[in-house]
């Protein structure tokens, strides 16, 4: 019995090696004063980090407003459908539930594709530019983004009870008085995690965006993919560091006001 | 009694009038960017490839004839659902003892360990593949480090074991985050029942927290499984040119050989693979305990 309990937490351990061993690896790595990787190194420095701007930031400007875009458009579309799916009984509903979180079951790099080819054909067809635009690589990440939310916010719901609503609307409450004071609240911490994951999933995502990117356009994973076919240097480990302090920052003061663990839980 | 009955039809209609208020937007959106894509790319895929005028509509199947008559094609599609078998049963073998412990723990430093959880996904698979790259390069720490040891060297990179570990790394957040909220609902009083009754940890465990875990564990296994069938950065960088995997193959035949029907074909048959292969994951859990 001991034993198990010490595989099991063996296991755990890797888990935690797997994770944070290359996030580790590559803090160390961004103050080497090498062009190459070569370990152990010469000497030490910061200079990586004055260049991750001049290098990157166009591509890191894109994948942050086509993120927030996504996150926008997936929020307004994605919460109204978590409520219609926990709320609402009809035929067809396991088949609109299906629908809305099939993106998640398709490789991206087909609808990458896909798209790509309809743009190019709607461009044939129409005098609209729209393949290698940002509102068509929104429009591509939303839909990918969709899923996260509408399943995040179904989730949230299917654990509060009805109830709260129908006794706000026999107490008099207008529908939609019941939806902005009673449900919308409730699903609070499914509406952040949703927004949350909606960020990751369109600012990470590389196999979809390679198809829909443009010279001038490019989103942050790509620009490193083709830096990294040049050079293995430590400007992609500082880019790393730069996020993870940035990021964590942001998820700290997001702490604050909704508690992380239940959100993600 | 005509009185009774008009509001409730009245309400039945405004009822599923909300509904689609509140459905539409979203199943629209999903719908056509989902289905007019993966059409067209069915079109695509039955039309011929020509070098000089690249596509020639026509219904031909050769697309497909090629790639399942060539020893290399079916060898790209077998590396690649190893690959993602194995990555997945690994992400479940790691991530589910560290799930349990997450959801179970009622230390004050929980918040803060999920939050560490989360971070890796905001840094994004590509940059995050440097530290393996770091670890296994030649004259990576790896190498160094055997070398001291033994005076000779271990070459990792370009193995399908550095792109077994790549993917393991960047997929075991999301498996992690899954199983963690799946056994997260599961009333913990059911467990301590179990352990009042005498069941030592193990038998509580897969007797009592293992089945009603499966669904949610199912769950990440499946998401484990459809990102690594679709993994492009981990097989481009750390697996190197010479091995080859779905996705890198997929993009290099549109990019590089601009032959779209032939794309086209890969993209359906990548993911007829995996939704195959997913539904036929069901049945590996029994009956009884099925979502």
């Amino acid at each position: 019995m001991n034993v198990r309990r010490n595989l099991a937490g063996v296991l755990a351990l890797c888990a935690v090696a797997m994770i944070f061993l290359p996030l580790l690896l590559t803090f160390y790595l961004s103050v080497f004063d090498e062009t190459l990787i070569v370990f152990p190194p010469h000497g030490y420095t910061l200079r990586w980090y004055a260049r991750i701007w001049p290098e990157f930031g166009a591509a890191l400007r894109t994948s942050f407003f086509a993120a927030l875009a996504a996150v926008a458009v997936s929020l307004l579309i994605g919460v109204p459908a978590g409520i219609g799916l926990a709320r609402y009984r009809f035929r067809g509903r396991d088949a609109v539930a299906t629908m809305l979180l099939a993106p998640l079951t398709v490789p991206g790099i087909a609808i990458g594709l896909g798209i790509f080819v309809l743009a190019v054909l709607i461009e044939e067809h129409t005098e609209w530019a729209i393949s290698g635009s940002l509102a068509l690589m929104v429009a591509a990440h939303v839909l990918i983004t969709t899923p996260w939310v509408v399943r995040l916010c179904l989730a949230s719901l299917a654990n509060h009870d009805a109830a709260a609503e129908e006794a706000a609307a026999s107490l008099g409450a207008r529908p939609l008085a019941v939806l902005w004071r009673v449900t919308l609240p409730a699903m609070r911490s499914g509406i952040v995690a949703g927004g949350l994951f909606a960020f990751i999933v369109s600012f990470e995502n590389l196999e979809m965006t390679l198809f829909l990117t443009a010279p001038g356009m490019t989103t942050l994973p790509i620009a490193v993919l083709q830096y990294l076919q040049y050079h293995i240097d430590p400007l992609v480990a500082a880019i790393a560091v730069a996020q993870v302090v940035f990021v964590g920052g942001a998820l700290m003061l997001l702490d604050r006001h909704v508690k992380l663990a239940q959100v993600v839980a | 009694m005509v009185e009774e009955e008009h509001p409730a039809r009245l309400k039945s209609v405004s009822k599923r009038t909300a509904a689609t208020g509140f459905l539409g937007p979203a199943t629209l959106v999903v719908t056509v960017m989902l289905a007019a894509p993966l059409l067209l790319l069915l079109r695509f895929s039955l039309n011929r490839f020509d070098i000089k005028e690249l596509m020639i509509e026509t219904v031909t199947a050769e697309n497909y004839l090629r790639f399942f008559t060539d020893p290399f094609y079916l060898g790209v599609l077998r590396t690649t659902v190893l690959v993602a078998v194995t990555s997945t049963v690994l992400c479940l073998l790691f991530g589910l003892p560290l799930a349990y412990r997450l959801a179970r723990s009622q230390s004050r430093w929980k918040s803060l360990c999920m939050l560490a959880i989360v971070l890796p996904l905001f840094v994004g698979s590509t940059v995050r593949m440097v530290g393996w790259m770091i670890l296994f390069a030649h004259g990576g720490m790896l190498d160094s480090a055997v070398r001291w040891v033994n005076g000779v060297g271990l070459e990792v990179m370009y193995t399908p074991f550095a792109v077994v570990a790549g993917i393991v790394s960047i997929n075991l957040p999301y498996v992690v985050l899954t199983i963690q909220s799946a056994i997260e609902t599961i009333d913990i009083r059911i467990e301590e029942a179990a352990q009042s009754l005498g069941a030592p940890p193990g038998r509580q465990f897969w007797l009592v927290v293992w089945p009603l875990a499966l669904p949610g564990t199912a769950i990440a296994g499946i998401l484990c499984f459809i990102l690594a069938m679709n993994a492009y950065a981990t097989p481009y960088l750390l697996g190197g040119p010479r091995f080859q995997m779905m996705a890198p193959l997929l993009y290099w035949e549109f990019s590089t050989n601009n032959n779209w029907p032939f794309a086209s074909a890969l993209a359906l048959i990548l993911m007829s693979t995996t939704l195959v292969l997913t539904a036929c994951s069901n049945l590996l859990i029994p009956r009884r305990y099925r979502a």
